[in-house]
């Protein structure tokens, strides 16, 4: 029960695949600009996550270490690309908006890295339950980074105005900056100082020390 | 078995690829019909887009546009004769895949290929918008390659079957930022206007980034390069030059104006 516990709820923030492992950043920075794609993002990601984990542990005593990637990768790309056709059937607006970056699931490295680390070790249940827990803690970063994004890009969530823009005659100037990529390195890098602040135990010990000014200058 | 022998390798890497392969098949066949709506769709707002029949398409919902889609005769053209095709279906013939079918195929000569298609239908679909008898508007489908991708797209003519009234682009890979300017509106929207053939019937029509003086006859033909996006642009053009010669629709356009042209 612990074990399963912790399995799902330690990805959200102690062990979450964006701000401790620094994973996933690049469809957590593409497609952040607003929160729609955000959400169908989250969902699609998180339900590659389920089925490949799940499918993975299955076959996890069949699977020779030899081949083991390449099996994981042929099951992975097969998930990624039935939610592809799936979102282009259903969502045809959205999957044009996500554009590659479904595709890119593929590469996602949150994916390969959960059948890698956990679904090859571990049982069906948990590996189900890892899956769910990892596909949240991505799409709590990706959400939190799409909100701020969109908010202050806009002015408005899911086409819901918040913030009245001047250009309609409020008082909120759209900041450009938002919609484009860089800022959401900001963003993520911002709720990575947090995390860290919050949580001391996730910073990273120095890989080599700070060599002093007063050493460099009795040289 | 050992997990290890190359034996329980290949068994495993074989079934898995077999029941991936066939779980991709299952989802990407029962889900085409779906997406093939959807792309109908995305096709029929493009023609109405182009046929005038509304000013914001963009905010039409679907069974608008489809409502003002049935306003438009749909007929096949057999572009070698120049002349209507009455012996298939204009609802269900699809001119794209017909290229590849060997009863429809038609190779193009390599003098005439200027936009580098290779083949193309003997017979393409085109709209016809009528005021009663009268007809008002052409609309044809137009392709050929740009810089990175097949760029596909309907040009509108008015009733003289020689002034544009429209264009849109429908499908494109170009550059985004550079070639896709193609999409935008204010320089689709230049076409307007503007002219094919002179009055010898060769085709006039230009898309040059030469300054040419407003209001002279040249700049009936001309429409404004855009800067930074020439091989797209030449791409737009030699499809302009093929669809729009003798390969193409000339003859059609020739023998329709004679039946039925203002």
């Amino acid at each position: 029960m612990m074990r399963a516990r912790q399995a799902l709820l330690n990805p959200l923030i102690d062990e979450n695949p964006v701000t401790l492992h620094i994973l996933g950043i690049c469809s957590a920075v593409a497609i952040s600009n607003s929160l729609y794609s955000a959400l169908v993002m989250s969902v699609a990601l998180t339900s590659v996550l389920v089925f490949s984990n799940v499918v993975i542990s299955m076959i996890r005593r069949h699977l020779p270490s030899s081949v083991r990637i390449i099996v994981q990768m042929t099951i992975i790309a097969s998930g990624v690309i039935v939610v592809d056709e799936l979102l282009r059937a259903f969502a045809p607006e959205i999957a044009q908006t996500l554009s590659v970056f479904v595709g890119l699931i593929i590469t996602n490295c949150i994916v390969l890295g959960r059948a890698e680390a956990f679904a090859t070790q571990h049982g069906v249940a948990l590996s189900f339950l890892d899956a769910i827990g990892n596909g949240l803690g991505f799409s709590l970063i990706l959400i939190s980074v799409a909100i701020i994004r969109e908010l202050l890009g806009t002015g408005s969530l899911l086409d819901v105005g918040i913030f009245k823009p001047v250009s309609e005659g409020g008082w909120f100037e759209p900041n450009a900056f938002f919609m484009l990529p860089p800022s959401a390195f900001f963003i993520i890098g911002g709720i990575i100082w947090a995390v860290r602040s919050w949580k001391k135990e996730q910073v990273e010990s120095p890989e080599f020390e700070p060599i002093s000014v007063a050493e460099l200058e009795s040289d | 078995m050992n997990n290890d022998s190359p034996l329980k390798a290949i068994m495993v890497v074989t079934v898995t690829a077999l029941v991936c392969s066939v779980l991709v098949t299952v989802a990407a066949v029962t889900l085409r019909p779906i997406q093939r709506a959807y792309e109908d769709l995305e096709r029929i707002r493009f023609i109405v887009r182009v046929s005038g029949l509304s000013e914001s398409v963009e905010t039409m919902s679907d069974l608008e546009v489809i409502g003002a889609f049935q306003d438009l005769e749909i007929r096949l053209v057999d572009l070698d004769r120049g002349a209507f095709d009455s012996s298939n279906n204009p609802d269900t013939f699809d001119a794209r895949e017909a290229a590849t079918e060997p009863q429809f195929r038609v190779a193009i000569p390599a003098e005439l290929d200027v936009a580098s298609l290779g083949t193309r239908s003997s017979l393409e679909t085109v709209y016809l918008l009528r005021d009663g008898e009268t007809l008002q508007r052409v609309i044809l489908p137009i392709h050929g390659q740009g810089m990175w991708s097949t760029i596909y797209g309907f040009l509108a003519l008015e009733s003289d079957l020689n002034t544009i009234a429209a264009l849109t682009i429908s499908e494109q890979g170009e550059t985004p930022g550079i070639g896709d300017v193609i999409l935008n509106p204010e320089w689709q929207a230049r076409w307007q206007g503007r002219r094919l053939y002179d009055e010898q019937r060769s085709l006039r029509f230009r898309i040059s980034r030469e300054v040419v003086a407003a209001n002279t006859e040249d700049a009936s033909y001309h429409v404004d390069g855009l800067a930074g996006a020439t091989v797209t642009l030449n791409g737009v053009m030699n499809l302009m030059r093929y669809w729009f010669g003798p390969h193409g629709y000339s003859r059609f356009l020739q023998n329709l104006s004679e039946t039925e042209g203002s």
